[in-house]
């Protein structure tokens, strides 16, 4: 034990790489090919389909699993954000769609192997698609938003070789090849470990992993730390710029900030929007700051609950909220304003979500309030979430301020996040904010997920005839324009019965020393090493 | 406390020492009883669903949650839940956290040593601070010094820890870099050594990794004097109020007049004598100091079982906060216990009772 620590990990690695540098040269070489990424959460799955998996596991797992297809990734500004609407092959080198939109054929790459070095077959892909409609976990929900529901489904048609049939041509089903649960699997070690009570051995895999990715897992030690190593076998995509990764937990905010500041972290994405103003302006880091282009924060009233059934007063309220100041103390206005729209009946696109015609007018909000039958007010409660107060917070502060000025008395009121979750599950909250992501941006896929059927992510228990019909002609539907105007009367619709009041997308920022570059923002909102490299 | 001990039995003092503490022990147990059932209940009165907290993945429904549920094993009947509970602990099974995805004992095993180190450290070096401070108030009663010595312990306390943890990084972390990075309890490029007792300064040592120890060492004093300072007041007040007493006593007067030496009387007589309330409150601040420094793990990413239980509890996460209760419990019982052990050594007259 007579060697040097830093070098100690140096030899490490380079035992582990079968290498034998010297171990002066590696350690110099360690510090630069690590990339030390501090984050608030914890990896506490390595397979992100098991239920109770954080957000940080999804993000991990895509640099440990390979999905048979996924996402590119595109130029915003200056910065890298993911395209939904270019769909490329990973684990399989080429995608064939059949004329009719349903059947769907995936070419394993040549040459792909899982990290223990055997071949990649076509009965693993497809045991790995059986598992991801068939066990109890996060990824059959999921994959029935893409038509995918049955093993019956995938067939395999040839060496090297998986079909995928759904029975309408569902705008969805390549998309959700690409999101995290729908994990590559190494069928001959999993089923190694997959038990009778347990048969897609998601016990196993929450620890372990059985993956042919960007990075092998090295060490894995729940809510400390978990170390990656380049996987140089990898033919997804273009090589990693890291050649090793250690995703740290660190809780506290400010100690983030501090150890990417002082470069002894190299990434950070989770720090207060405060904090990264400060940061920005000091300039001894880079900071990337892009719009979650499919995410938001909401404003949510229960339509099933008085008075917000009545959508005069959800009017009224739209009207009341000073939305500039709101925006001004919950981000410092670092984010994308979803409100201020100049347009009234109709948006002037399909996109989705796109600022919506909500302005500042108490005088219109008390007419609307007499209109409704409450001329006097009347009183409820906004409740936050404690993971969310920092934001939260000061804006429902001045949303009291603002709605007590036509009567509307608010109390607000803040829980823990479990016990928030709960009520919002139970549809008891009659008021509150909050964030959401769609994974796939779709317009349709939003207003599905968000606005009908009464299930947890329609916040606002909204129902309405119209929109139920829509979303579920415009899955199906292979016309763009038939699609565009589809999306169009939606988001009209949405205008004018304001179920909900979309505020704003917050900025997604992340902080990296200044010679790391790449970042791309991702639909999960987690970092994907294997763009990053150092310049 | 003071009684007289009863006449040694067969197996001499020692053989008489254990069995007390064997019956210590036992009499422990219905304690232990009543804080598993009370923990339990109260996670379960809680508001909050964990099922509804867990299953939060994009699209999740009430099928996902009810997984969860019945991962957890909540849907089962409150009394089931209570048997089955119990009968696992039996057999030394915590039940799983779903907050790091492992067993909880596994989680505590591991954790429980950073948290003790950190505890023994920040307390050992608030007694080496606390002691002198409080004897010194003590001989200069209402002068300078004893203003200096109360100002300091009021600052201490008043100071919530996790404003002097921040404080302390950025003056020695973010500003002069004399301090490593506040990141847990070893630099994360460093190797780690063998684990033996889990206690890094231990584990370094008798590897005789030196480098390594200074290196552990270095983690760890930031975090210990953030603690050290928080139980600065209670130590050191007690200490002077102790010897206040000690020296006004009759014994000490005897020994004045027989001429014996100002440090003599100080240390061998006053001190030792005062030391009896010291031990006890010693005891009281290292079992809260052990389940409080919270804060500190948290300001510090100590890896502990204090920050690992206030997470579990936020995300209602029941099997590790029971854990937790349950650990803490147990130790409370450990440390009294040896605190009353000690007592026999300080003071011959108190014993095992």
């Amino acid at each position: 034990m007579e060697f040097n620590r830093r070098q100690g990990l140096a030899a490490a690695g380079g035992l582990a790489m079968g290498a034998t540098l010297p171990a002066g040269e590696a350690s110099a070489q360690t510090r630069a090919e690590t990339l030390r990424y501090v984050t608030g959460n914890t990896v506490n799955s390595l397979d992100p389909s098991v239920p109770g998996s954080t957000r940080e596991s999804f993000g991990l797992s895509m640099n440990v699993y390979d999905r048979l297809a996924a996402f590119g990734r595109k130029r915003l500004g200056d910065n890298w954000v993911f395209d939904h609407n270019e769909i490329r092959g990973e684990l399989a080198e080429r995608i064939d769609r059949s004329p009719d939109g349903r059947t769907f054929t995936f070419h394993i790459r040549q040459g792909a192997t899982w990290h223990d070095g055997t071949p990649v077959t076509a009965e693993d892909v497809k045991w790995s698609l059986d598992r991801a409609v068939s066990a109890r976990s996060l990824a059959p929900p999921q994959m029935s938003t893409g038509s995918i529901t049955s093993p019956d489904q995938f067939r395999i048609a040839g060496p090297r070789v998986v079909e995928m049939m759904v029975e309408r041509p569902d705008r969805l089903a390549l998309s959700n090849m690409c999101v995290p649960y729908a994990i590559m699997i190494n069928s001959t070690l999993a089923k190694r470990h997959a038990t009778t009570d347990d048969p897609w051995a998601l016990n196993w895999l929450k620890d372990n992993s059985a993956a042919g990715g960007a990075y092998i897992v090295e060490q894995h030690r729940p809510g400390t730390q978990t170390i990656l190593r380049r996987n140089d076998n990898w033919r997804g995509g273009e090589q990693p710029g890291f050649r090793r990764v250690i995703v740290q937990t660190v809780p506290e905010v400010a100690t983030r900030a501090n150890l990417v500041e002082r470069g002894d972290a190299d990434l950070s994405i989770d720090l207060q929007p405060s904090d990264v103003a400060a940061l920005a302006q000091r300039g001894r880091v880079k900071v990337v700051s892009v719009p979650q282009t499919n995410g938001f924060t909401h404003i949510s009233m229960n339509n099933t609950m008085a008075p917000f059934d009545d959508v005069k007063v959800r009017q009224a309220i739209a009207a009341a909220l000073p939305y500039q100041d709101m925006f001004q103390a919950a981000l410092f206005s670092r984010g994308r304003a979803l409100f201020g729209a100049d347009w009234t009946t109709t948006p002037p696109n399909s996109d989705f979500p796109q600022p919506m015609p909500l302005h500042t007018n108490l005088e219109r909000a008390r007419e609307l309030l007499r209109e409704s039958g409450h001329p006097n007010g009347f009183s409820t409660t906004f409740t936050i979430g404690t993971g969310v107060s920092a934001w939260a917070e000061p804006m429902a502060a001045l949303m009291k301020e603002s709605l007590a000025r036509i009567n509307i008395n608010v109390d607000i009121r803040k829980l823990p996040d479990a016990q928030f979750n709960t009520g919002q599950a139970e549809r008891t909250l009659p008021f509150y904010t909050e964030g959401g992501t769609a994974w796939l941006p779709a317009p349709d896929y939003f207003f599905r997920l968000y606005f009908t059927r009464p299930q947890r992510w329609n916040f606002a228990s909204f129902n309405n005839e119209e929109i139920n019909a829509l979303t579920r002609e415009a899955q199906f539907e292979t016309d763009a324009a038939r699609y565009d105007a589809a999306c169009k009367r939606m988001i009209e619709i949405l205008a004018a019965e304001v179920p909900l009041i979309l505020a704003w997308q917050p900025l997604h920022e992340a902080v990296m020393a200044r010679n790391v570059d790449g970042y791309t923002y991702w639909f999960y909102r987690q970092a994907d090493f294997r763009d990053l490299k150092r310049v | 406390m003071s009684e007289i001990a009863a006449p040694a039995p067969r197996g001499g003092k020692w053989g008489a020492v254990g069995r007390r503490v064997g019956v210590r022990l036992l009499s422990a147990v219905p304690a232990l009883f009543g804080v598993l059932v009370f923990t339990f209940l109260l996670m379960r009165v809680l508001p909050g669903d964990p099922a509804v907290f867990f299953a939060a993945g994009a699209n999740a429904g009430q099928a996902e949650i009810d997984i969860v549920r019945e991962q957890m094993g909540l849907d089962r009947p409150m009394h089931e839940q209570l048997v089955r509970y119990l009968w696992d602990i039996t057999r030394g099974n915590l039940g799983n956290s779903m907050t790091t995805g492992q067993p909880v004992r596994t989680d505590l095993v591991e954790r429980l040593p950073a948290s003790l180190e950190l505890t023994f450290s920040a307390l050992l070096l608030a007694l080496s601070l606390a002691l002198p401070l409080g004897i010194v108030a003590a001989l200069r009663p209402g002068t300078l010094v004893d203003h200096v010595v109360r100002f300091l312990c009021t600052l201490g306390v008043c100071v919530p820890t996790f404003v002097s943890g921040l404080l302390l990084i950025y003056v020695f972390y973010y500003l002069l870099a004399w301090a490593p990075d506040p990141t847990g309890r070893l630099d994360i490029f460093a190797a780690t050594p063998p684990e033996i007792t889990g206690f890094l300064l231990v584990d370094f040592a008798l590897v005789r990794d030196w480098e390594g120890w200074r290196a552990a060492a270095g983690q760890l004093i930031l975090p210990a004097s953030t603690m050290a300072l928080f139980v600065l007041a209670p130590l050191a007040r007690m200490t002077r109020a102790s010897m206040l007493a000690v020296l006004g006593s009759d014994f000490v007067r005897t020994a004045k007049s027989l001429g014996l030496s100002h440090w003599r009387i100080i240390v061998v007589y006053a001190l030792r004598n005062a030391l009896l309330p010291v031990l006890t409150i010693s005891g009281i601040v290292f079992s809260t100091m052990l389940g409080a420094n919270v804060l500190v793990e948290k300001v510090f990413s100590w890896p502990g079982v204090a920050s690992y239980a206030l997470d579990a509890l936020l995300a209602s996460d029941y099997a590790p906060v029971q854990g937790f209760v349950l650990l803490m419990a147990t130790i409370f019982v450990m440390v009294n216990l040896l605190i009353d052990i000690l007592y026999g050594v300080a003071d011959p007259r108190a014993s095992v009772a």
